[in-house]
């Protein structure tokens, strides 16, 4: 299955990827409604996008009592409007094969690949974070 | 291996349980559900309550799709007795079935407060669907609705009482709401927002007797104070449906005890969702939660092992989430653990608090409220549930989120949460898709 695999240290936290998001999963060039999110790290320094890893267990698709997540073609755990009846989940569904995130992004720090799904972030994450955890000792 | 299959209970518990059944099972076995309801999703009720949906949509399973995935049903029959030497149980109208092995998944009823007047006309229960249509069948925009009881249950259809244009007070008897789901903080600022939503909040009020007002219903308070409503809702706590079994040879405690498989004290009768006592993942004690994930993973665990897998349980973990007038109430784990160390932060005019409980440096419970519009309220909602159901070691994250006990997402993520989630399955395989299964064989 080809997921998207974030590559944290080529994010420059242009946000491109939670326009592009926004706009292909709503229609409007909203970051508040991007379900790919970048974070700052050290004091805005860097930056490195989230976004759902589409996991093998699917707690969303298995937590839902009407069955209105499910897999779509591209593998991705994809909410169907009209089976959804109330809490209105909003998740990445890979935008059906071609993700708005990892074409819009100028760096290649989201790409598109047939790889298993990751903690794409920890390592990174961890080592830009240091200084922060060191002041608060 | 069991060829012939009872699922006794057609809620979570037991549609979870038949569906697994038919994914993981080599041999096509017989299936057969007893239901004294045809099988319906509590969850959905309050969104048919506010009209948003039609009736047919609450339904899990139709006639038509259980004859598809190929079980015989016994609906609108309860179980009356479980004869665990001949493997065989008899259902209210006397019919018997016999079996090879069982689940126990027959829920929970709700229990009303014990007053005089509690049972008459115009005071309900909202459990089950039958009392979902009755409370729709008598609500009128403008009409007063007295809730009794501020617990989960009642919280989940306060949404759509005001959506429905009725007025609304809520009676509780603790000091506080939501008693069972939040702390003393959180609650002083859910009842504020609640207030603030014209919302009527009364708790550490007693509720004596409900009486007939020309048609109306008078509520009796001890203290005074006395409420006439149009309508009265007792939401006032749930009771397990375990009394048929009383004479059987299967260990009750607070619920059927189970053990890591969900097996009874009988090995081949197990126990799901409601009535079933099983392991806490935080506590790792036995306990009855009575919560919808602990029924769909408890019925997914008991389905595999019914197919003949050995599908041990890691146990299952408090989720308490709900949203009212758009303001995101959660809490997971041991949140009322106080042996536990806690950091909390409050921002009272948002409103937005956070309180987080650590034993040594994982975190085993957590509350969050905040508005359903702040993405972070949402975001936390999510990664503080990863935090207290992965038990990450946070190390010196512990000390930050002591002192920044919002920021939430860099400790996520610098803890590698999501590599110890990402491996972590129920079935120790990918979920399937719920159109995909069960596979006909």
């Amino acid at each position: 299955m080809r997921v998207l695999k974030i590559h944290p240290e080529k994010c420059t936290g242009c946000l491109r990827c939670e326009l592009a998001c926004s706009y292909m999963q709503t229609g409007d060039y909203q970051p508040a409604k991007s379900v790919i999110r970048v974070s700052p790290f050290e004091g805005h320094t860097s930056y490195a996008p989230y976004t759902c890893t589409q996991c093998d267990e699917a707690w969303c698709m298995t937590a839902c009592p009407v069955g209105a997540i499910t897999i779509n073609a591209v593998g991705a755990k994809d909410v169907v409007d009209d089976r959804c009846v109330g809490c209105k989940a909003f998740k990445c569904n890979l935008c059906g094969g071609a993700p708005a995130c990892a074409e819009a992004c100028p760096t290649a720090a989201i790409t598109y690949e047939d790889v298993e799904t990751a903690d794409w972030l920890g390592d990174f994450a961890r080592e830009r974070t240091a200084r922060v955890l060191a002041e608060v000792r | 291996m069991a060829r012939r299959h009872l699922i006794i209970g057609g809620g979570t518990a037991g549609m979870n349980a038949i569906r697994t059944i038919r994914e993981e099972e080599t041999e096509r076995s017989t299936i057969t559900l007893v239901s004294a309801e045809k099988p319906y999703s509590r969850m959905v009720l309050p969104y048919y309550l506010d009209r948003s949906i039609a009736e047919s949509h609450v339904f899990t399973a139709t006639a038509r799709v259980l004859a598809d995935w190929g079980v015989t049903t016994q609906m609108g029959k309860r179980a009356t007795a479980l004869d665990t030497k001949a493997n065989v149980c008899t259902l209210d109208d006397g019919t018997t079935v016999e079996y090879d092995d069982c689940v126990i998944a027959t829920g929970s009823s709700a229990v009303r407060a014990p007053v005089p007047g509690a049972d008459g006309p115009g005071v309900h229960s909202f459990w089950t669907l039958d009392q979902a249509r009755g409370v729709l069948a008598q609500i009128q925009p403008g009409s007063h609705v007295v809730m009794v009881g501020a617990g989960f249950i009642a919280f989940t259809i306060l949404n759509s009482i005001l959506s429905l244009g009725a007025k609304l007070t809520i009676v509780e008897v603790a000091p506080r709401i939501l008693p069972r789901m939040i702390d003393d903080a959180g609650a002083g600022l859910v009842q504020a927002w609640l207030e603030q939503n014209g919302v009527a909040v009364r708790p550490g009020a007693k509720l004596t007797r409900i009486d007939d007002a020309k048609g109306r219903r008078r509520l009796k308070m001890a203290a005074g104070g006395d409420l006439v409503a149009d309508i009265v809702i007792m939401a006032t706590g749930i009771r397990t449906n375990l009394d048929w079994l009383k004479g059987s040879d299967v260990k009750i405690n607070q619920g059927v005890v189970v053990d890591d498989h969900l097996r009874s004290s009988v090995p081949n009768v197990y126990a799901a969702g409601d009535v079933a006592e099983g392991r806490d993942l935080i506590s790792q004690t036995n306990a009855v939660h009575a919560i919808e994930p602990t029924a769909q993973e408890h019925g997914r665990i008991v389905g595999a092992n019914m197919a003949g897998k050995d599908v041990r349980y890691r146990g299952s973990l408090i989720i308490n989430i709900v949203e009212v007038c758009h303001l995101d109430v959660a809490s997971f784990g041991a949140w009322d653990d106080a042996k536990a160390e806690t950091a909390s932060g409050v921002k009272a005019d948002r409103p937005a608090y956070r309180k987080l409980l650590w034993r040594g440096d994982r975190l085993t419970g957590a509350i969050i409220l905040g508005p359903s519009s702040d993405i972070w309220t949402t975001n936390d909602v999510g990664m503080l549930k990863g935090l207290v159901q992965s038990g990450v070691s946070l190390g010196a994250w512990k000390a930050h989120l002591k002192k920044n006990p919002f920021d939430i997402k860099p400790a996520f993520i610098a803890t590698k949460t999501t590599g110890s989630l990402l491996p972590e399955t129920i079935l120790g395989r990918p979920s399937k898709a719920p159109g995909e299964s069960p596979v006909a064989v």
